[in-house]
């Protein structure tokens, strides 16, 4: 397809990065909460127990369905692996199971948090990840100020009810 | 890796975030738009855009540039948060992170921009529809 060659034979990845002015509990509790999760995941919930090796779903109940797969490792308020099937799109659901990485490492009186999206495909549509800056911007605003980013698409599903 | 100016440049963000300072604010962005006002280092991060997880050996290779010019202005991107990096054996690998761009964006452009942009492409849509 180009002339790259392919580093990662375990396929291509991409790593989001940003420093919150939070503690890692508040954090993970932003990230695993459902209500909290809709508030900057252009109001898309995340509902799961949380235990490792149990299933998450992403959705907008009786909406649409956004994602959903296995936590496969599951460390709080540290680490959270999970695999990721999207779901908004057959153009999507053809790209089959990649993989989430939710590290969150405290730094001085913030936390870094470092979203790693690998194992796609070396062609994978961008749709696949290209959603990460928006959350991650809007689940620093909403940590630091308490405020939902109400840039266009950030709110995308937020008044949508079934 | 060194993400101590990144960190620097985040926490000085975030103070002005929290704190309604916004002289300190401003110093954080100014890591980011510092970075991006150079057309190398725009050229950098285009490279990463194409191909996310390259080594300094591949992007020296693609750019007109010795491997010192290359380090240097790498350095300030990672500095300035837009470029992360990963070992992967004897290999540091460069990752585009478009994090502090979407901050950007959702600090001043939809503010700014939005309104015309929308406006702009609606114009756009109505004469591309006339028959």
């Amino acid at each position: 397809m180009n002339d790259y060659m392919v580093i990662n034979a375990r396929g291509a990845m991409s790593v989001f990065e940003t420093y919150i002015k939070t503690t890692p509990e508040r954090l993970w509790e932003a990230i695993t909460d459902p209500e909290m999760r809709a508030k900057y995941s252009f109001g898309v919930r995340t509902d799961s127990d949380w235990a490792p090796g149990s299933h998450y779903k992403a959705s907008v109940p009786g909406v649409i369905d956004i994602a959903e797969g296995e936590n496969l490792d599951v460390d709080p308020p540290r680490r959270l692996v999970q695999s990721f099937r999207a779901l908004w799109s057959d153009e999507v659901k053809s790209a089959g199971s990649s993989r989430v990485t939710w590290e969150i490492e405290p730094v001085g009186s913030s936390c870094r948090l470092r979203v790693t999206h690998d194992q796609l495909a070396d062609d994978a549509n961008s749709e696949l990840f290209g959603g990460w800056p928006m959350i991650l911007s809007g689940l620093k605003t909403l940590l630091e100020t308490g405020e939902l980013l109400d840039t266009p698409g950030s709110l995308r599903y937020s008044q949508a009810t079934a | 890796m060194d993400g101590r100016g990144a960190l620097a440049a985040n926490q000085q963000l975030s103070r002005g975030l929290t704190c309604d300072q916004s002289v300190t604010y401003s110093l954080g962005m100014d890591a980011v738009f510092r970075a991006l006002a150079d057309s190398t280092r725009r050229s950098l991060l285009d490279e990463l855009f194409v191909r996310d997880g390259q080594s300094l050996t591949e992007l020296e290779e693609r750019l007109p540039m010795t491997r010192f010019g290359v380090m240097k202005h790498l350095k300030v991107l990672e500095e300035a948060g837009l470029v992360t990096t990963q070992r992967r054996g004897r290999e540091k690998l460069h990752y585009l992170n478009p994090v502090p761009i979407r901050l950007i964006h959702d600090r001043w452009v939809s503010k700014y921009a939005e309104p015309l942009a929308a406006t702009i492409s609606g114009i756009k849509r109505e004469l591309e529809e006339e028959p």
